[in-house]
Order: structure tokens, then sequence, then C-alpha cells
């Protein structure tokens, strides 16, 4: 019925292949989860094109959409970070708002007291991201599902009653006064415009580390947790080590998406970190496509835009569209938005090989 | 495939049972079961129903925990380690129910276990496809099985046979020195049955083979040692010509449910 059956049927009478990693018949009709299959050039086109896009923008746009464009790409990050955990490995989440947050409170308080290097800024808020994962973590990966949900639950509301309290941060008002960045010894960055390509530079790194991260051997035995965690154990994996290694691999992702977003916004409260950022974050994770990585940044774009952009001109009403959209993905596209490119291009392969 | 390690001379057995038990509540299933088997040996589990092989299989496996007596494998004690524990020093078995990655590829399925074994399932500095070694080897698992066509479908479109066959697979993939057979011709078509006969005759024989099989044409021809348990203890132990004629075992087999019958005709002599 699927793509898959209709093909295998010409690839069984192939002789039994050697070793070579450049199987014949490339076509990759639109399986998700496939490491190891024949690489297609079309989706590095669609990156590539997808990436001048991003880097031609300011030049068309006008400072408030580069501003928010710079907002999108830092919260994406947040969410490649959920995706990691959630999509690709199977653990729901609502516990990286918090990792987040300290990656944006850490490179607050290094631009405050160290200095405006924003390479330093990010550097730093990915070493407190991961510290804060690895710290908090340990407790989280001994539980699983809906016990491992709650705990990261509680993981976030801890962390942002700490920044909602504790006055060396801001406590409830915030931490400002933090200087424009500074790259590699420039002048103090004041137009948006320079931020996003910095934010956009980075956010690209991040997106290609955790797509080599998803394709890795590492992913694959990520993806076998997700699939069948009790089988992990019987081929000899010790699945709570490699389960922590994700979180602390994630909370490092979200640091780095904090110390984004602190860049443009120069300021952070208590609000950035809060449960609304986590929900937002595992939604957008929804409407994208769980596991594709590509797609929760689509999401991440379209639930960002709602909630500030568009929020204002319906009344405030921004989170019930929000709400209505994700019923409607659950209903209709349960696979995302990259669910979607998926679809359409299983026919396509089917009428590639004639049978 | 597995590592080289000093060889084990044959009287030392590789898999060790003593006194092993396992209870529920008030309810003894494994009773002080001793049985010990020696490298490349084939052995089956047999018993009739509630006899207790599933339990004493899965105290074995590490999937339970006995509640007295001591596992030892390769002169180790391995009773208080957990499965995965078990597994890295060789001990691998297969499900009843073809435990498989139904959303990954039947490659990612057996890269899955090849890698862990190969002590690369961590690393990321590179993607999965450029472990070539990892790949490789994979690749050879599925062709022994007979799958090599069938690499890059998902797991979840096989049929029951086939997802067999990639248990199989991922089994020998894990690098095993006792491979562990729950029931594997469960609920196989005769030709289905016959290829997996041929396939475990084709093993290496330097592997041991423990088998709980309920097809006791099965494990007549596969088997060099058979076991029979009955109300979990050991009833009898031996060849397969002298379990065939072991009069315990008849009366152990007649006495209980009637599908058994197919007992007999297997003990007739030819």
């Amino acid at each position: 019925m699927t793509a898959g059956q209709a093909r295998s049927g010409t690839e069984r009478h192939e002789a039994p292949g050697p070793a070579s990693d450049t199987a014949p018949g490339g076509g990759d009709g639109g399986r998700r989860d496939l490491a190891d299959r024949p690489v297609s050039h079309a989706p590095l086109l669609v990156a590539a094109g997808a990436a001048a896009l991003l880097v031609a923008a300011p030049l068309v746009l006008g400072p408030y959409p580069v501003t928010t464009a710079t907002r999108i790409l830092a919260f994406a990050v947040l969410v490649l970070s959920v995706d990691l955990l959630t999509g690709v490995t199977g653990l729901p989440t609502l516990g990286q708002a918090a990792y987040f947050g300290v990656g944006a409170y850490t490179a607050a308080l290094v631009g405050i007291h160290v200095t405006a290097d924003a390479a330093a800024q990010v550097i730093a808020a990915c070493v407190a991201g991961l510290i804060a994962a690895a710290v908090t973590g340990w407790i989280a990966v001994r539980a699983r599902g809906i016990v491992f949900f709650m705990l990261t639950l509680a993981i976030g509301e801890s962390v942002h009653q700490v920044a909602d309290t504790w006055s060396a941060l801001g406590a409830s008002n915030g931490l400002s006064g933090m200087p424009p960045i500074r790259l590699f010894g420039s002048p103090p960055l004041l137009a948006a415009g320079f931020v996003y390509w910095w934010v956009l530079a980075v956010a690209i790194a991040v997106f290609a580390a955790v797509t080599l991260v998803a394709r890795s051997p590492y992913g694959r035995t990520l993806r076998g947790i997700r699939d069948n965690e009790p089988r992990m154990r019987a081929l000899g994996y010790r699945t709570a080590a490699a389960r922590y290694g994700v979180f602390c691999l994630a909370g490092a992702v979200a640091g780095v998406g904090g110390a984004l977003w602190a860049a443009q916004a120069r300021f952070v409260s208590p609000g950035d970190l809060g449960f609304e950022v986590a929900a937002l974050a595992l939604l957008s994770v929804v409407i994208g496509g769980a596991g594709s990585l590509w797609g929760p940044c689509l999401g991440a774009a379209l639930v960002l835009i709602v909630r500030d952009n568009l929020s204002a001109s319906l009344g405030g009403h921004g989170p019930l569209l929000l709400g209505l959209v994700f019923i409607a993905v659950v209903f209709l596209m349960p696979r995302g938005v990259a669910g979607l490119v998926g679809a359409r291009r299983h026919p396509r392969t089917r009428t590639e090989i004639p049978s | 495939m597995t590592s080289a390690t000093t060889p084990i001379s044959a009287t030392t057995p590789i898999l060790e049972l003593r006194r092993l038990t396992r209870s529920y509540g008030s309810l003894t299933a494994v009773d002080q079961v001793d049985l010990s088997v020696v490298p490349g040996e084939r052995h089956a589990l047999i018993g009739p129903n509630g006899a207790g092989k599933s339990t004493l299989f899965a105290t074995v496996a590490g999937t339970l925990r006995a509640s007295a007596g001591r596992v030892v494998f390769s002169g180790q004690d391995v009773t208080d380690l957990p499965e995965s524990e078990r597994v890295r020093r060789g001990m691998v078995r297969t499900y009843q129910h073809a435990s498989l990655f139904l959303d990954c590829s039947v490659l990612d399925n057996v890269a899955l276990a090849v890698q862990r074994a190969h002590r690369v399932a961590y690393r990321f500095d590179r993607p999965a496809r450029r472990f070539r070694a990892t790949q490789a080897a994979a690749r050879r698992h599925l062709d022994t099985v007979g799958l090599a066509g069938r690499q890059y479908d998902k797991a979840v479109a096989l049929s029951h046979g086939e997802r067999r066959q990639l248990e199989v697979a991922m089994v020998l993939a894990a690098g095993p020195e006792l491979v562990m057979f729950d029931e594997p011709t469960a609920g196989m078509s005769a030709a289905e049955t016959e290829r997996f006969v041929a396939l475990v005759q084709r093993l290496p024989q330097t592997l041991t083979i423990l088998i709980v099989e309920h097809d006791l044409d099965v494990v007549f021809r596969l088997a060099d040692r058979v076991t029979v348990l009955h109300l979990g203890r050991v009833l009898a132990s031996g060849t397969p010509p002298r379990i065939r004629a072991d009069e315990a075992v008849r009366r152990a087999y007649l006495g209980s449910a009637k599908t058994e019958d197919l007992f007999i005709d297997a003990g007739e002599p030819q």
C-alpha cells in the first residue's frame, strides 16, 4: 500500500548489497527517520534557499519586522531543544524554558558585568544551560512518560520562582541595563539588522548541530528509545544514560537560545522563562511536526507572530487563535507541517518506480 | 563477531543455573532449577503449559529477578545484573512477539544492535551513514537472515515472518555468545518455520543457543540437549532420543491439555 511496499518489490531482486553506502535506487520517498538512506540533494537546496532568504531579509524589511524575526530565531532555538527531547527522543517536556531562561539571565549578567562580546555571552549561556540541565536532569530522567512531563513542569516553575524572587536578578522587575552586543571587538551593534545577522548565524549553526546529532548514531539511539525503550535495554543499552545525555544537550541548546533572546531584547524578565513560554515551545513542536527539526522552526515563527504581532489586532485573543490552530493541527495533520510534506512526496515516489 | 577472549574449555558450562527459584506470592513458578549449558550447545527448554518455561526464560534473561538461586554466565555471577548488563556480557534474547523499532528502517533496527556492540552508539560527530563498518556489519546481518532487499523499508511494513527474521538479525548483531530464543516459531507458517530452522542450523557452531519452543518437531531437529520442565521443576534433561523415551515426560504431557498430543507423534520412533 505504501510507497515503501511498492518499492520493495523492485528492490528485492537486487543482489544483496555489498557494503557500499551509496546504495542503488536512490529515491527517498518521504520516509522519516531513515538516518542511513541514500541522500537526496533536494532538502539541501531548499535549506540553502531558505538560508539565503533569511540572510537577505534585513535588506528589504524595516527595523520592526527584523526585530520580530530576531525574536523568532531565538525562540526557534529553544523550540529545537524541545524537539530534540520530544520529537527525536519521545520525551515531551515543559522544562526547556527554564534552561532558556538560565541562558538569557547568564548572557545578560555577562553583558552587564563582564563583556559585551556576543560570542562570549553565547558560550557562557550554553555552558550555564548545560550545567542547569545536568543538575536537574539527573532527577528528571529517572522518570518517564507523564511523571517525567510533570517533573519538567516542576523544574520550569521552580526556576521561574527563583527568577521572580531573587533580587540579584532583579526579581519580578527583571534584569535591565544590558549593553548592546559587540562582535569580535566591533563597535556596539545598534542596528537591528546586525543583531539579526548574528542571531541568524548562531541559529543556523545550532540547527546544523542538532541536525547532525539527529542523524548520528546517537540520534539513532535516541529514536530507538522513543520507539521501544525496553528493546533498547535488551540490546544492551543503558537507556537512562542516553536520556540524560540528550537532556543535557537540549539544556545547552536552550541556553544558547536564551543568550540570543537577551542579545536582541537587552532585557530579561521572569516572563521570558515562564510556563507560557514552555507551553508555546511545545505547541510549536506539535504544529511543526515533532522530530523533523525544520517543521518546529516554522511552528515557532507562527506561534510567535500570533502571540506578539497578531494578538493586538485580534483584541488580545491571540491565545484563542493559537488554541484553535492547535486543535485543527491535532485533528487535521497529526504529523504537523512536516507531515504534510512527507504525505505529498509519497505519491510521487510511487510513480517514479514502474512496477 | 564475538570478541576473541580466552577460549573456554568445552567442559566449563557457559550458562549455569543453581537452584534458581522464582515465586509470585505463594506460587512458585520456577522451583530450584539446576541447569548447565556448555559452549556451542543447542539446548531446548520444553514442557506443558504452565510448566514455568517463560518464567525461567525471563529470569535467565534478566527481565525478571530471581527469588533465590544464582545465574552464572561465563563464570560470572549475573543474578543481580539488570538485563542490559547481561546483554553486554553476551547473553542476548529474542522476543516471543517480535519487539522492533517499528518507525525506524529495517537497517536502523539492526544498526542499533551493531552500533552498541561497536561502541559507537553515543557518537554524534558524524552522520550514522558515515560509520561504514557499522553500516556494513548491519547489512551483513540482514543478508544472513535474507532481508537485504528490504533495508530501507520501515520495520512496520514487514510481515510477521520477516519480523522474526529481523529479530534474529538484531540478536546476531548484538554480539552474542549465548542466544536465547523465546518460542521463535510461534505463529509462523510451515514455510516460515522451515526457513527459521534452516537459519538456526546455519549459525556458527561457536554460538550457544537456548531455545524455548512449543513445536517439538523444531526442538528435536535443532537441539543437542533437551530439558523438560514440569510444575516449575526439571523433570528430565538429556539428549533428544532419551527425552523421547522418557516415561515421566510422556506422563507429564499426557496429563496436561489435549493439544499436547502432538508430542506423542513426535515421540514415536521412526
